[in-house]
């Protein structure tokens, strides 16, 4: 398909006179994508160093431009475009027959290609075989291969993140978004003020195509009076939810309704990442606050208390930002995922083993199973003789985590 | 002497005669036993002193070839319900003994380990089998077995054993290992070991594995790099306000060495009274620690709390105690 047929198809789907205005005012060239100069240079780079990587992810906020922004760079390189996005089955086979042939043979018109996997992030457990299909093609492919999704750290991407370019979308800053309704309204011959065009864009929370719905609807209706008071419900990644509750010093307790991670969950990000941020006192503080969530934490699931949630995301939020004297200035932190479950699971099955070691070696020599495990670095040396570890009766795997 | 490779086992002495220190006690329980009737008995005292030792030697000399058959050893700090009183005890209390003594013998090792409704079921087995069956408790302190225990059992207090015993017992298994000793390795097994014969057996053994050859260095290095949490360490990178090295530390030593929370932190109130800071602030940090303590029982997150703990630390060393 090539973007003028893409174009059409999407022309289509809503009557050329009553178009939505997010559809009619879709960027169609690169000097029409506002406020992503870092992404549409990062695109034209990949475009031009390719096959250097193979496939590039473009992610963010919905309504930041990432599909015109594909859109754009085809049109720009004359290449043809291939989409596929979440309408469609991407199971394995599907991938295989669709994208396959495409990711091998050249363009009959067009000097190139361009593969989109439009919302990768879709890709759903319906879609077996999905996402390792997708590294095989990504492996293979003659064409750069452009993905688009919301949240890019989700671990089933993992596999394809560590193949591909990562190109962040911000959402649009509230004036950029105020400005480019000013334009469209005038060109729409809407006469709308700029303090209702403002009331707008501060709602969209940088969402262009949102900020465009409203325009319209608000536009076509007689009502003049923007509800700021329904902003739209966005998710946040958790890694803008702990830059701001490490970097700004607020109460924040609402901060964690707009994601849907537990409470829990994010307990165990504020661990493993307090100490990239914090420092010293405010660090010591932290880990207090933590301590206090977490006791309301074990007290919801002993008497099963739920209103100590209300405690717990108070220590958690407020707490947290609250151990530092004064917001942070330090720039960018790369927050890292929780890694003490994992970590605590393998220490675990660890503990198995030498828990039943300690039992074996208690019952030879008459003592307690507990003061073994007390004594079991002094114990261990000893328990490396061969003949230690017959008279035992020691396991195979026993042996090995012995001579580990 | 045992056909073992574990020196605890291996000079375990099977013969009253070979027993070291305790001198009284073992008279008098070698005389109950040649009387071929013995009460039942409460042995006291701290760990790796013989209690243990004196049980097995008195039913070896008991029952001699078919002890095995008529002698039950359970572990009450391993299985301290009631459930193990009234099933594994109840079982073998009821049937008679094999062979020419008419009793069969259950040792109860660490019997204060018992739970209080544990041993309220043991009283009445104790004089319900009281025909077919004697019992040997083995305890700590003897103020945790409740009372009507107490006074159906001739208690037997045993002491900490002496330098002079330990070394007797070095010695022996010196000269049977072909080990070479010098004579100052005698007092450092002795003071490492805290006259726990058990300890100084497999800290002889731990540091033999190493090298025939053994000097006091050695037994310091091998006690020091085995002690089970080196919560001092922890504790005084946070005092001096390195909370992130601390923390490593302390997530270093759970995770790697599988040293459970409850056991750091047990480490870590002992530890306090050790630290070089002001009387006041001791207290201070013990409140904050029995609160940790309190926190994971209560279902917390031990890691946490723990972590949390050390936050305390560091303010403390600050000056800004909460």
């Amino acid at each position: 398909m090539s973007w003028q047929e893409w174009e059409n198809q999407h022309k289509m789907i809503t009557n050329e006179s009553h178009e939505s205005f997010a559809e009619k005012y879709r960027a169609s060239n690169f000097s029409q994508i506002v406020g992503q100069n870092l992404a549409v240079s990062s695109i034209k780079s990949f475009l031009k160093d390719f096959p250097k990587k193979k496939a590039l992810i473009l992610y963010g906020p919905a309504g930041t431009g990432k599909t015109s922004l594909v859109l754009a760079a085809a049109k720009e390189n004359k290449y043809e475009l291939l989409e596929l996005n979440s309408s469609d089955l991407r199971n394995r086979a599907q991938l295989e027959e669709r994208l396959k042939p495409a990711t091998e043979q050249s363009s009959l018109f067009h000097s190139s290609k361009i593969l989109l996997m439009d919302e990768v992030d879709g890709v759903t457990g319906t879609d077996i075989g999905g996402i390792p299909e997708l590294v095989k093609l990504i492996n293979s492919t003659k064409f750069p291969i452009i993905m688009t999704c919301n949240d890019v750290w989700q671990s089933k991407l993992s596999p394809v993140r560590a193949k591909s370019t990562l190109v962040e979308l911000k959402p649009l800053s509230i004036s950029t978004i105020s400005r480019l309704l000013q334009e469209i309204a005038k060109k729409e011959g809407l006469n709308e003020s700029p303090y209702f065009l403002n009331q707008i864009a501060i709602k969209s929370q940088g969402d262009m195509r949102a900020a465009l719905n409203d325009l319209q609807s608000y536009s076509s209706s007689e009502e003049l009076i923007v509800d700021l008071t329904e902003t739209r419900d966005i998710q946040q990644s958790i890694f803008n939810i702990l830059k701001k509750l490490f970097k700004e010093r607020s109460d924040f307790l609402n901060l964690f309704d707009s994601t849907n991670l537990s409470l829990d969950e994010i307990l165990l990000w504020i661990e493993e990442n307090a100490p990239k941020e914090y420092k010293s006192l405010a660090l010591a503080k932290a880990f207090e606050a933590l301590g206090n969530a977490d006791r309301f934490r074990g007290r919801i699931y002993k008497n099963q208390s739920w209103r100590f949630l209300i405690y717990q995301n108070a220590f958690q939020s407020a707490g947290i930002s609250y151990s530092k004297y004064a917001p942070l200035q330090t720039s960018f932190t790369k927050y890292e995922r929780p890694s003490r479950i994992l970590k605590i699971w393998l220490n675990n099955q660890k503990f198995l083993k030498k828990k039943s070691i300690a039992k074996k070696y208690a019952r030879f020599t008459h003592c307690s199973t507990k003061r073994a495990l007390s004594e079991f670095p002094l114990i261990k040396p000893i328990l490396k003789n061969q003949n230690v570890q017959k008279s035992l009766k020691l396991s195979e795997e026993e042996i090995d985590f012995l001579n580990k | 002497m045992n056909d073992t490779d574990i020196w605890t086992e291996k000079y375990r002495p099977s013969k009253f005669e070979d027993l070291v220190g305790q001198q009284e006690i073992i008279k008098r329980v070698r005389s109950l036993v040649q009387s071929l009737n013995i009460p039942h008995l409460l042995f006291a005292g701290p760990a790796g002193i013989g209690k243990s030792t004196l049980a097995l030697i008195i039913v070896k000399t008991l029952f001699q070839e078919t002890w095995r058959e008529n002698y039950l050893e359970l572990n009450a700090s391993d299985e301290r319900g009631i459930d193990v009183v009234r099933q594994k005890v109840k079982d073998f209390a009821r049937t008679k003994s094999i062979g020419s003594v008419p009793f069969k013998v259950i040792f109860l090792d660490e019997a204060d380990a018992l739970t209080k409704e544990a041993q309220q079921a043991l009283r009445r087995t104790m004089e319900n089998y009281s025909n077919t069956c004697r019992f040997i408790l083995s305890c700590n302190y003897s103020s945790r077995i409740i009372d009507p225990i107490q006074s159906r059992c001739v208690t037997f207090r045993f002491r900490l054993l002496e330098k002079k015993d330990i070394t007797k017992v070095m010695e022996k298994i010196a000269q049977a290992e072909k080990l070479s000793l010098i004579p100052e390795v005698f007092e450092t097994l002795y003071e490492t070991s805290e006259g726990d014969c058990r300890r100084a057996i497999n800290l002889l053994q731990a540091t033999a594995s190493i090298s025939p050859n053994i000097n006091s260095e050695m037994i310091n290095m091998i006690a020091s790099s085995t002690k089970p949490a080196d919560v001092k360490i922890i504790l005084d990178y946070a005092l001096s306000g390195d909370f992130v090295n601390s923390r490593n530390k302390l997530l270093d030593v759970m995770l790697k060495e599988s040293i459970s929370g409850t056991d750091i932190i047990k480490a870590i109130q002992k530890e306090i009274w050790n630290l070089q800071i002001e009387p006041e602030i001791k207290v201070k940090l013990t409140e904050k620690t029995g609160e940790a303590e309190f926190r994971m029982i209560e279902g917390s997150d031990e890691f946490v709390q723990l972590q949390a703990l050390l936050a305390s630390f560091v303010l403390a060393g600050m000056g800004k105690s909460t």
